[in-house]
């Protein structure tokens, strides 16, 4: 009957010996002054005296009805029923995982049981990810497939222990399978405590706040140039290369430092999930939209670019600058440099069943149509489709909506209203075997 | 701004606090003393009749208390907490008379049987089973998993329920004597005092119950909310279900409950917590989130109106009859202590 703040819960998961115990000690040592329970359901050395350390069997109960979103964990209702009691009630709740655990049960926990719900608030899911092992754990099992799935943030760990090259591959193989999520490296499970902890992962307004997209980059994109220019008519010449055609998007006031080009790619990756605009040989490209260069034909193809006045603009393409021997040309002909460029760890194929699939879409959605396809969709593809979360802008609504779900449990309300900024959709999905062109074309149809 | 005061049926009678969410009590040495255990694993004795404080131990169980179980006699009760220890208390001694360590886990569960020789305790996936001098009788073998709750039947058997069934033992000697399977998470449990009715309320919202006679089982579904409240009155024909505002009372007179409508009692606001029968009769007393507590009075087809009703300041913990029905003690998640006399 009282209005009280809920407590924050973080679930750590990751395998046996991904760093979780060493994690969690961190926590602990660097929040001391906070009260803050821990249950653990594998033993580990936690040594640290303000917390309430309490070691509860990881117990799985499913329902009579066997609906797997209704599977929840027993120890944590039990423990947790009994820790909100206490008037001086603790600020903070972690609960580490086995290594063997599915995040499902624990996460559904806390939308599932009513008392719990009062209570608690699921702030976030934390995946060790052990660099070293996790290439040849993700081919073996499920529990760690979907402890990569379910995460809100990976910790990225013992990468001291491996080469650079193979830290970007791994991790663009992670960032392929959830991009939801945000990737921090770590040695020694050393990661600052604000990366983990008060994510309000699972309350979307608040996160949206902090972060206006959901979207966690994959870079789409391998090369981007900058090039500063005085106002006027430009030539972007390609030669032949690999593929028949290039994804573009130009961005303007593009600055040169990486802060600024991590940036850049922040935006060019929102716009990469839009779908791409053909531009013919001889078109104009315009300025901030995802294109797709049309290379088929043979030899040398130019495509223009006009500026009204003098600026420093990006050019984030889907390939290296040298795979198409991409050239930059003034109208009189002569060749412009670049003043800063880099290369992305580039998005690479994986086989692996478990994947991203994110939609960004400008433009008003039918609610009803929605509402028919995504409830469809859970209650076909629940199983597989781990997290979703997105915002959604309804026609005559103006408030924006948020969804998220686990499974087929999907939450949706009302958030705030768009006010002047632009109307726009955002929804991913995590899950196994999606097909994605269906997801985009069911999406395309519902918008108005 | 204080609450109404108590309507109908309840009458003014005494109120008190104790230090920290009311989790348990019981009425001692026939309703001259009321014990009160709290979440901060204190003790409070209180005179049942002015509710003058007549002791209080405070930091009996470190961590906290979990459960709290009056002798048959009413002359000691039993205690136990997140501490891993059952204690044993004389009513009118602020001293533990014994002390059991259990083990390293909570024990979440105390009962006594009816005849007072044993004392059964849960801890994690085990039952054990001591005299009231705290010697350990017998232990259970580990439960699939973790025990949620125990009861007695008068002709001395062990009920003990956790995920997916309910095993009976004989409690004298601790040997099996039945499994009943459902797969579900049995949240409550409640025995007809002949022992022939288990009903459980389940994590999926419903309530399951098996007649052993009969070997008939039947799932009662439609709660709202998690049926963690149940009682039976104490004939065995009445068996009160919470799970959700409503209070839903299922009767076993003739063929039911099957294919019969159950009694509805709709007062409360916010979901029922806890229910009680009075020794006596069919008044049923329920405390709910909102702070109500409303006494009912039943037919025996479950249906009934209620006769009284008061209001506490926080969610409702616990409503215990004096063992003669003429008051009704409440206590509440802020610590309140509250008795009415009943008319």
């Amino acid at each position: 009957m009282n209005t009280h703040q809920k407590v924050p819960v973080t679930i750590l998961t990751g395998f046996l010996g991904s760093g979780k115990t060493t994690l969690l000690n961190r926590i602990l040592s660097e929040e001391h002054g906070k009260r803050i329970a821990v249950i653990e359901n594998e033993y580990g050395e936690v040594g640290i005296d303000q917390a309430l350390v309490i070691d509860a069997d990881e117990e799985i109960f499913e329902m009579s009805n066997g609906c797997i979103c209704c599977t929840v964990r027993g120890d944590l209702i039990r423990v947790l029923g009994n820790l909100m009691k206490r008037r001086d009630k603790f600020d903070y709740v972690l609960v580490e995982t086995t290594g063997l655990a599915d995040p499902g049960p624990v996460a559904q926990t806390f939308f599932m049981d009513d008392e719990i719900r009062a209570e608690f608030s699921l702030d976030g899911i934390v995946t060790l990810v052990d660099a070293v092992h996790i290439d040849q754990q993700l081919g073996r099992s499920d529990e760690s497939t979907e402890q990569v799935a379910f995460a809100d943030v990976m910790v990225l760990n013992k990468t001291d222990l491996v080469s650079g090259e193979s830290v970007d591959q791994l991790e663009a193989r992670l960032r392929e399978m959830n991009r939801m999520a945000r990737i921090v490296r770590s040695e020694q499970a050393d990661v600052p405590v604000d990366t983990v902890l008060n994510l309000s992962a699972f309350n979307l307004d608040e996160a949206l706040v902090r972060r206006p997209t959901f979207l966690e980059p994959e870079y789409p994109f391998e090369w981007t140039g900058v090039y500063s220019l005085e106002a006027g008519r430009y030539e972007l010449s390609l030669a032949e290369g690999p593929d028949p055609t290039m994804s573009l998007v130009v961005r303007a006031t593009q600055g040169r430092d990486d802060a600024e080009l991590r940036e850049g790619a922040e935006w060019c990756v929102r716009r990469y999930a839009e779908p791409a605009e053909p531009v013919r040989p001889g078109d104009e490209i315009p300025i901030g939209a995802h294109v797709s260069l049309q290379l088929q034909a043979d030899g040398r193809k130019s495509f223009f670019l006009k500026l009204d006045s003098p600026v420093s603009v990006g050019l984030y393409a889907q390939h290296t600058a040298e795979e198409f021997d991409l050239r930059m040309m003034s109208a009189e002909g002569s060749v412009i440099q670049h003043v800063a460029e880099r290369t992305w760890v580039a998005q690479h194929e994986h086989d692996d069943e478990v994947g991203s699939i994110a939609i960004e879409r400008e433009g008003d959605v039918d609610p009803d149509l929605l509402n028919a396809w995504l409830g469809g969709l859970l209650q076909e593809r629940g199983v597989d489709i781990f997290r979703m979360k997105g915002f959604i802008s309804f026609a005559g609504e103006p408030n924006r909506y948020v969804f998220q779900g686990v499974h087929m449990l999907l939450d949706a309300k009302p958030d705030r209203p768009w006010g002047d900024s632009p109307r726009r959709n955002q929804l991913i999905f995590i899950g196994r075997n999606l097909d994605e062109e269906d997801i985009r074309q069911s999406f395309e149809a519902c918008l108005v | 701004m204080s609450p109404p005061g108590p309507q109908g049926a309840l009458r003014v009678g005494w109120s008190a606090m104790v230090d920290d969410y009311a989790i348990a009590g019981g009425w001692v040495r026939g309703g001259d003393g009321l014990v009160v255990g709290d979440a901060m694993g204190g003790i409070h004795a209180f005179n049942g009749k002015s509710g003058a404080n007549t002791w209080s131990r405070q930091d009996a169980h470190e961590g906290g208390l979990l459960a709290m179980a009056v002798h048959p006699d009413g002359a000691t009760f039993a205690t136990a907490g997140q501490d891993g220890r059952v204690l044993i208390w004389d009513s009118t001694e602020d001293q533990p008379g014994q002390l059991i360590d259990v083990g390293g886990s909570w024990v979440e569960n105390v009962a006594w049987a009816p005849n007072g020789e044993w004392l059964a305790v849960t801890c994690s996936r085990q039952v054990r089973v001591y005299s009231g001098e705290g010697e350990e009788v017998w232990r259970s073998e580990d439960h699939p998993s973790t025990v949620s709750a125990i009861a007695w039947s008068d002709a001395g058997e062990l009920a003990s329920a956790c995920y997916g069934r309910v095993t009976f033992f004989e409690g004298s000697t601790g040997k099996q004597c039945q499994k009943l399977e459902w797969k579900g998470s049995l949240v409550s449990m409640v025995l007809s005092p002949d022992g022939d009715i288990v009903a459980c309320g389940s994590q999926d919202n419903s309530v399951h119950f098996w007649r052993r006679s009969t070997a008939q089982d039947s799932m009662m579904s439609g709660y709202p909310g998690k049926p963690s409240a149940l009682a039976f009155d104490a004939t065995g024909t009445l068996l009160a279900t919470g799970g959700g505002e409503r209070v839903t009372v299922w009767s076993f007179q003739g063929r039911g409950p099957e294919g019969t409508r159950p009694g509805d009692l709709d007062l409360h606001v916010q979901p029922v917590t806890v229910l009680a029968f009075a020794r006596r009769g069919m008044r049923l007393a329920s405390g709910a989130r909102d702070g109500a507590v409303v006494v009912w009075s039943l037919d025996e087809k479950g249906h009934g109106d209620p006769i009284g009703a008061a209001i506490v300041e926080d969610v409702v913990a616990g409503v215990h009859w004096r063992p003669d029905g003429r008051a009704l003690a409440a206590l509440d998640a802020r610590g309140g202590v509250t008795v009415w006399r009943a008319a």
